[in-house]
């Protein structure tokens, strides 16, 4: 390798060191991503694991108080003074002691609008426990009539679920994998700019390039020093994960969390060609551009590519050999199986880089071309 | 040694130069004098290797421009036209970046860095980031990273433009001690005064072609007037984007 490469990336990273912003930049989205999930999580965790009472209006209690207290045992309340009822009505006939006597059908009216979502679980717990309900009389019917309840219970389903703990964490914590992506691409930004658009509008880049250096020399040492930070912020968060993670009680989700050392260290060399891929991205964007400001421009449009595919893949699950070859969908995919507990596919994981690292060679060999024209460098 | 031959170079509708040619010998300074637009910027960037002329060539040491530019820039020192520093790099740093740069190493870097430094008398400033420096210490910083590397050429872009009265000292004492040194200065400049002043031999160029080359004198001479001014303007035929 060339000494001058050496050189132009050591004062580059100098260079960003000392910038503040380039720093907190690819700090901030390392430590607020885990953050953030984190948060969200605890919140999660709390919705779902305390069940609440649900309030509601119930007319004609004093017609069934036992179904009133089986209610009651399942947390489905009538509202009170401190806790109002919400929209939704149990409406218990007067006919209600008589029918049930007679073994009639008693018509019991809920009444909600089924179009608001946010009261779609209350609904379902009330439905279900009057369904509870209506069984368990229906069995004590039977067994009066000397019927087995088993007769009425033709097939008895028996539910597996074969989502190993780890794969339900991968539905969740694919969010996470999410901000460690985001980071690689985002840290890498500020030193990307600075180096490149940063240059031109400093008026110094006429200068660096009348320096005998060989075109792909700088711009291979300004792709590296950007891809250093990018490298530092995807690690960074990806160091971050378990650590955040200790806090949250994700156990209670049925979620089983665990990164071990090699696994971490497997996704940190895969986010190396990613890193290198991202920042050249970033410089062939700026170097086209005349000052910062309308290389962030530029950037953040070209940025949204990439975080618009990941994000796709994270809700659609959307599956592809090719996938597994792209830039960023390939470092996508190998996150992925990690934290969703399968064995990574070696070939597809070297494919993917090898391929990432190839288009990142193009891309230099791009940005060189754009540096030795005239048209470019002068803006002629 | 500095050469041009027939060097030709339009841009979409300018045509920058028309066949300029010229020598800048070692031991001298060269003026390359002429109105704004005269396509001074655009020769020199040339004689860099940053332009591909569209004929014509350009030499430097014998070497082409062109065909090999590194070699080029390896042997010329360029004192550019807007010299942008690095804001976040001491100025120590700075010139020890170019002087890297330009392949020099460890020690050999270490003693040139300080060399340069001691004789631009920049001492005071060396170790201060180049943010909010004053335009002579900015000046100072741009031509210590020119000439670190000793280069046997050395170029300069409008250097004066700007400058204070003991800033234009300061280069105009580097250049006449370098031309001690038996090398080959050339300078652009619209500014009659200073290339009168300054210049062993004086290149006219306007649209792109020479208009006349010599001596401050024998171009006075030749025009019959007395001043290097009235010669210049003699010269040109316009008064046009001359600054006196």
């Amino acid at each position: 390798m060339s000494r001058v490469f050496f050189t132009i990336w050591r004062k580059e990273m100098l260079d960003a060191v000392r910038d503040r912003r380039s720093l907190m930049a690819a700090m901030s989205y390392a430590l607020f991503g885990p953050l953030l999930m984190a948060v969200a999580f605890m919140v999660l965790i709390k919705d779902v694991v305390s069940e609440r009472d649900v309030r509601i209006h119930i007319d004609g209690a004093e017609n069934a108080p036992a179904l009133v207290n089986f209610l009651e045992a399942r947390r489905i309340l009538e509202g009170t003074e401190e806790s109002p009822a919400q929209d939704i009505w149990l409406e218990i006939p007067d006919s209600y002691a008589d029918d049930l006597a007679r073994a009639k059908p008693i018509p019991i009216v809920v009444r909600a609008d089924y179009s608001e979502r946010s009261l779609q679980s209350q609904r379902n717990r009330v439905e279900s426990a009057l369904r509870e309900y209506g069984q368990t009389i229906a069995i004590h019917r039977l067994t009066l009539r000397g019927i087995s309840s088993e007769v009425v219970q033709p097939l008895q389903v028996d539910r597996q679920d074969t989502a190993t703990k780890g794969s339900r964490a991968a539905l969740v914590l694919g969010m996470v994998m999410v901000f460690v992506l985001m980071s690689v691409f985002f840290s890498g930004m500020n030193v990307a700019i600075d180096s490149s658009a940063g240059e031109r509008e400093r008026n110094s880049l006429e200068f660096l390039l009348a320096q005998p250096v060989a075109t792909h020399w700088l711009v291979a040492a300004k792709a590296t020093a950007a891809a250093s930070f990018a490298a530092f912020g995807g690690i960074l968060a990806l160091l971050l994960i378990p650590v955040v993670f200790l806090f949250v009680p994700l156990e209670k989700l049925g979620i089983d969390f665990a990164m071990s050392w090699t696994q971490q260290l497997v996704i940190a060399l895969v986010l190396l060609p990613l890193a290198l891929f991202a920042s050249i991205l970033q410089l062939f964007v700026s170097f086209r551009a005349k000052s910062f400001k309308e290389a962030q421009t530029y950037i953040s449009l070209v940025m949204f590519i990439p975080v618009a595919a990941i994000f796709a893949l994270e809700f659609t699950r959307f599956e592809h050999p090719i996938l597994k070859m792209l830039p960023v969908t390939a470092q996508h995919n190998v996150l992925f199986s990690a934290i969703a507990g399968q064995p990574l596919d070696t070939m597809a994981v070297l494919a993917g880089s090898a391929i990432t690292l190839g288009l990142t060679l193009v891309l230099v060999g791009v940005v060189t071309r754009m540096l030795r024209s005239e048209k470019v460098v002068f803006g002629l | 040694m500095i050469k041009t031959d027939g060097l030709m170079k339009a841009y979409k509708d300018v045509q920058a130069l028309s066949g300029l040619s010229f020598n800048a010998e070692d031991g001298k300074i060269t003026g390359l004098l002429g109105p704004n637009g005269a396509g001074k910027t655009t020769c020199l960037r040339s004689i860099y290797g940053l332009i591909k002329a569209d004929a014509g060539f350009a030499t430097v040491d014998n070497i082409s421009a062109a065909e090999q530019p590194l070699e080029v820039r390896r042997r010329i020192g360029i004192f550019p036209d807007k010299f942008g520093l690095q804001e976040r790099l001491t100025a120590r740093e700075h010139i020890a970046y170019f002087a890297a740069l330009h392949g020099l190493r460890n020690d050999t870097l270490k003693e040139a860095v300080e060399r340069v430094i001691q004789e631009l008398d920049m001492a005071d400033i060396a170790d201060r980031r180049t943010a909010g420096f004053s335009q002579g210490q900015r000046m100072k910083v741009a031509l210590a990273q020119a000439i670190v590397h000793q280069p046997q050429n050395l170029i300069l872009d409008e250097p004066s433009r700007g400058l204070d009265v003991m800033s234009t000292r300061i280069l105009r004492q580097l250049m006449y001690r370098l031309r001690e040194q038996g090398r080959c200065i050339l300078f652009s400049s619209h500014v009659m005064q200073e290339v009168a002043a300054l210049c062993d031999h004086v290149v006219i160029m306007v649209h792109g072609q020479v208009k006349a080359e010599g001596t401050p004198q024998a171009l006075c001479e030749r025009t019959g007037k007395d001043s290097f001014e009235d010669a210049f303007v003699e010269l040109i035929g316009t008064e046009e984007g001359i600054m006196l």
